[in-house]
């Protein structure tokens, strides 16, 4: 306890540009979080929707997809993926990549990173939003068809609505997830805050100061745990505004890491 | 297709090994994530606001950090601070006191779930506080912690791949893999062969859970 508050072993961080440094590297990690987050979710949707498909193989074929990219650890597929991308493919996302990008995320293996993270992600929110479709009550989807929508318009303006803020929380239990996940794309070199935090405690760094391994990724740490804290708070008060008065309190659908998403639910 | 069995035949033992090393690393991270989120859900329930503090912090810092942010805090961390651990109390340390936080917030919400009316009646028909507990609330509780126990155990296996790739020497599947491939550079038949592997763990846990759940299920 005395050796992690000790004020010398915190000199690393105001001397030279340790602390930029640092906050630089935390930076790439929100955006690669950002650019996943978007991808995922759009994908996610739109493999629920596969899923629920009154086409039988369709269904059965997202499925199987859904099954298997969520059941495997992130960190293999990102690993595989920086193996086994053929080089075209590389070599077309850093002539896509757009020039105002920071530097770290030009790099062609970016495109592992951000193609694991989004299949990854895509699937386990695929789940948790067919599981929102399906808390809904059988009805509403039947009064809706009762009244000449069709199923395009009873998804988009009766069940959609309903079931998507009933995944609120669980989504966003999720993105958190994701957003701590991206510390994983160190493993393929990715230069993000963990790498940013191995060059810091190296010798002869910034100022000739070497950082104590412990101080710097408990730093790290911080900044995670920040973050994270505060987009859990934001989603409490986005349910909460979105329940309004008088209302009963909505159903939830829970995530990946607090409940299993119920298979025959109805 | 014959790279494929042929890269099964010559990687088995290694692949096999690393299998073992990965069940192992989850058992032991299990009992650790047992143990810490049954302490932690205690404090959090605890009649003293202190407690209810330290409970509730735990959970909120165990949650956000990353696990790999945990890894190398106490690995390398502890150890140029000079507190030598080894890889394995690290790794299954790391593992089991972040899945730990998510424990406690499961066992948590089973014991709200069972209605306080039960309890009442429980003590009502001449129960003590205790025999109520065992007899009333646990066997209740523990239905509704089982799937969400199942799913932790899944992110668990998904999560003990951090633990072998990163900077600790643990030998697991997805290390074992990594090595056969740098050798072979079979890459795609390497990476098949492991991905069965997570997946035979991954899916018969979550048929183990299913059954569970169907067994101890609340008939109506």
């Amino acid at each position: 306890m005395t050796y992690l508050f000790d004020p010398d072993n915190w000199e690393w961080l105001w001397t030279g540009n340790n602390f930029r440094f640092i906050v630089e590297g935390f930076a790439v990690n929100v955006q690669i979080a950002l650019i996943a987050m978007a991808f995922s979710l759009i994908l996610g949707l739109i493999l629920a929707l596969l899923r629920l498909s009154k086409v039988k193989p369709v269904g059965v074929a997202a499925g199987v997809w859904v099954d298997v990219w969520r059941n495997l650890p992130l960190i293999f597929i990102i690993l595989y993926l920086a193996l086994a991308l053929p080089a075209p493919w590389v070599d077309a996302y850093e002539s896509v990549v757009p020039s105002f990008f920071p530097e770290a995320l030009q790099s062609g293996r970016v495109l592992a990173a951000l193609l694991g993270l989004v299949l990854y992600n895509s699937a386990v929110i695929a789940e948790i939003m067919r599981a929102g479709i399906l808390s809904l009550d059988r009805g509403q989807g039947e009064a809706a068809a009762s009244l000449g929508l069709s199923y395009r318009q009873q998804m988009r303006h009766v069940i959609l609505p309903q079931g998507l803020r009933r995944m609120v929380p669980a989504t966003v239990s999720q993105l958190i997830t994701l957003n701590k996940d991206t510390t994983l794309v160190s493993i393929i070199a990715i230069q993000e805050v963990m790498r940013h935090g191995r060059i810091v405690t190296g010798f002869n760094f910034f100022g000739g100061v070497q950082a104590p391994v412990l101080q710097v990724f408990v730093f790290i740490g911080i900044l995670f745990v920040i973050t994270n804290f505060a987009l859990s708070r934001l989603s409490r008060r986005l349910e909460v505004r979105e329940g309004g008065p008088g209302r009963a309190p909505p159903v939830r659908v829970l995530g990946v890491e607090d409940q299993m998403a119920p298979a025959e639910t109805r | 297709m014959t790279e494929l069995w042929e890269v099964l035949r010559d990687a088995f033992p290694e692949l096999a090994s690393g299998f073992w090393v990965t069940v192992r690393l989850v058992a032991v991270s299990f009992v650790i994530a047992l143990a810490a989120g049954t302490l932690v859900a205690g404090l959090r329930l605890a009649p003293l606001r202190l407690l209810r503090v330290i409970g509730a912090t735990y959970v909120e810092v165990f949650r956000n950090l990353p696990l790999l942010v945990l890894l190398f805090i106490s690995f390398a961390g502890l150890r140029r601070a000079g507190l030598p651990v080894s890889a394995w109390v690290a790794g299954t340390g790391s593992l089991g006191l972040y899945t730990g936080a998510y424990v406690a917030e499961a066992l948590r919400s089973g014991v709200f779930a069972v209605g306080k009316g039960q309890v009442e009646a429980a003590l009502s028909l001449g129960l003590d506080y205790r025999q109520a507990l065992r007899r009333i609330v646990m066997p209740q509780a523990f239905r509704t912690v089982i799937p969400p126990l199942a799913n932790l155990t899944i992110a668990m296996i998904k999560n003990s791949a951090i633990i072998g790739v990163s900077l600790l020497a643990l030998p697991d599947l997805l290390k074992e893999a990594r090595i056969y491939q740098s050798q072979t550079f079979q890459t795609d038949a390497t990476f098949f062969w492991a991905a069965v592997g997570y997946l035979i763990l991954t899916v018969s846990a979550t048929i183990v859970a299913r059954r569970l759940e169907t067994r101890y299920a609340i008939r109506r």
